[in-house]
């Protein structure tokens, strides 16, 4: 399912947090938006799915699949949520229930989008299961019992759970180490590219963005302000933002000469 | 769309795993010291209020005018009162008054309070704000003085306790979830389940009140254990259970005021109120840990 944005803006209580937006996903293609804390990027995406919070309002135009979504009515976003379009989240120990099990919460999305039977849904669970690598004991137990890379998994397996055209993934690996980060980073990829569906990445970890990407977008205080191919602007970032976000993962994972001056 | 079924269609196939859940909660109670004497109490309460609908020692009004405040006997166990009435039959009569109020108030607390904190957490500002205020306002007013009010019109009955308690403590219950609540309406698998498609009451259902659940649990057996308390205190101002009809209250109510001279009358009555409060203040702290699976790995499912 495509993206496309054009004239966003964000505004919270009159303060900009999004200022004129334009950026594009093909359909099938992963593309990468990048950029610091604080830049507007969870902003964008909370208004792709009409998630903005109450004081906040949104300008522009953003069409999901040609369905236009700012100023859309709740109906036409709930049926976009979770059915056309999965979110996986930054903080997989937060965003799962804690007194639910790890089965019942890959379940329900396909409760709320479906009408399956109950036996229906537990083999489409474990069938998911196994798909992001989790062993099908887990599934009674609870988020707390699972390592950080185990909840993640979850959370994809929510994601993708009624396949989805469209994953939005939001610093989907931040919360993670450096090994789990590529793990989870390798599964999202081969899940999204598996089912054809397109995927929108948000991260501020330009290493990370290398390894699911193949185009980027560079947000800054809520303006883009540089795009192109992931590789290419990793080995030779033009503009100042971008080479500050590159340089900030050079010295991160490649261990740089100077951590001290971070 | 196909978001808002999600709310009732859950109850059918959830039937079976729900009776699994609830032998695995009273197991992990029983496996503590308190939690078997808040088990055996609470069971034994029950026992003797169905057993007391067909039987009793002695019948309730077969009244003796020559022995009156007697100390136990063969025939009495527990004496007689002023009216020499069995002391005994009286109080496994009014075990069941005491369980209807108990059972009755907490229903009527449990729903008032699950409704008024579903409303302070609304998405609505207007809602969640008005409710605030209104549970804030209205927990000023104690207890007591909602029964004196609702004796006016309905005079002594079962149901001025039960509608004053059920009242009172559900603002309480509104006012103590309210914090919990509000945290998991703003946590992250709320944003999550709502990214997901889940309308604002299926959400509701299935993340932020199960969420609440340790605090309800505890608040709700301690407010067992106040329903209780209340009836004596009530039934003793005059505005509780009418008198005629036997409960807890009524027996210490009658013999009370004869304890400097008959003080073993009025000890039964008053250990069993004493025994019975204890025993569900426990209740409400183990069936916490117990329902919680956090605290409790026992309710890990077999998959």
């Amino acid at each position: 399912m495509a993206i496309e944005v054009s004239g966003l803006s964000v505004d919270i209580g009159g303060r900009p947090i999004v200022s004129d937006v334009a950026m594009g996903v093909a359909d099938g293609e992963r593309v990468g938006l990048v950029g610091s804390s604080g830049s507007g990027k969870s902003m964008i995406a909370k208004a792709l799915l009409g998630l903005l919070p109450r004081q906040a309002s949104a300008s522009g135009s953003a069409r999901l699949g040609g369905t236009e979504v700012i100023g859309a009515d709740e109906t036409t976003l709930a049926g976009l949520r979770g059915r056309y379009v999965g979110v996986v989240f930054q903080n997989p120990g937060s965003s799962l229930n804690p007194v639910l099990s790890v089965g019942r919460q890959i379940e329900l999305p396909l409760k709320l989008h479906y009408d399956l039977d109950a036996g229906d849904r537990h083999e489409r669970v474990m069938a998911m299961m196994r798909k992001v690598g989790l062993d099908a004991s887990l599934a009674g137990r609870y988020p707390h019992e699972l390592s950080g890379g185990q909840q993640q998994r979850v959370g994809i397996a929510t994601a993708l759970i009624t396949s989805p055209r469209l994953i939005i993934a939001d610093e989907p690996t931040t919360a993670l180490d450096s090994i789990t980060q590529r793990q989870i980073v390798d599964l999202l990829v081969s899940l999204v590219d598996g089912a054809g569906a397109s995927m929108l990445f948000i991260t501020h970890d330009f290493s990370v963005l290398a390894r699911a990407t193949s185009r980027c977008y560079v947000l800054d205080r809520g303006r883009i302000v540089d795009s192109g191919q992931t590789a290419g602007l990793l080995a030779s970032p033009q503009v100042a933002q971008s080479r500050r976000l590159v340089e900030a993962a050079r010295k991160l994972t490649l261990g740089g000469p100077d951590m001290e001056t971070l | 769309m196909a978001a808002d079924n999600g709310g009732k269609k859950v109850a059918a196939p959830a039937l079976a795993p729900l009776a699994r859940k609830a032998a695995v909660v009273l197991r992990s109670i029983w496996a503590r010291g308190e939690g078997r004497f808040a088990l055996v109490v609470l069971a034994l309460w029950l026992a003797v209020s169905l057993i007391s609908l067909v039987w009793t020692p002695q019948s309730l009004w077969s009244t003796d005018g020559y022995h009156v405040w007697q100390g136990p006997t063969a025939a009495h166990w527990l004496g007689t009162d002023g009216t020499g009435s069995d002391v005994l039959s009286w109080l496994m009569a009014g075990a069941r008054t005491n369980l209807l109020i108990a059972v009755l108030a907490v229903a009527l607390a449990g729903v008032l309070g699950m409704a008024l904190t579903a409303a302070m957490v609304s998405r609505s500002a207007t809602v969640s704000g008005v409710s605030a205020v209104l549970v804030d306002a209205l927990i000023s007013i104690p207890t007591v003085l909602i029964a004196l009010i609702l004796a006016v019109p309905m005079g002594a009955s079962v149901a001025v306790i039960v509608i004053a308690c059920g009242i009172g403590y559900g603002l309480n219950l509104a006012r103590i979830a309210r914090p919990q609540a509000l945290l998991a309406a703003n946590s992250g698998y709320v944003d999550s389940a709502l990214a997901n498609g889940a309308s604002w009451f299926s959400v509701l259902v299935r993340h932020i009140m199960p969420n609440t659940m340790p605090t309800m649990t505890v608040q709700l057996s301690l407010s067992a254990g106040t329903a209780v308390l209340a009836e004596s205190g009530l039934t003793y101002l005059g505005v509780g259970v009418p008198s005629g009809v036997p409960s807890w209250g009524h027996s210490l109510a009658t013999s009370v005021k004869f304890i400097d001279v008959y003080p073993l009358t009025v000890l039964w009555p008053g250990l069993i109120v004493t025994v019975v409060v204890v025993a569900l203040n426990v209740f409400g702290d183990v069936l916490r840990d117990a329902v919680d699976p956090v605290a409790n790995p026992a309710l890990r499912e077999v998959a």
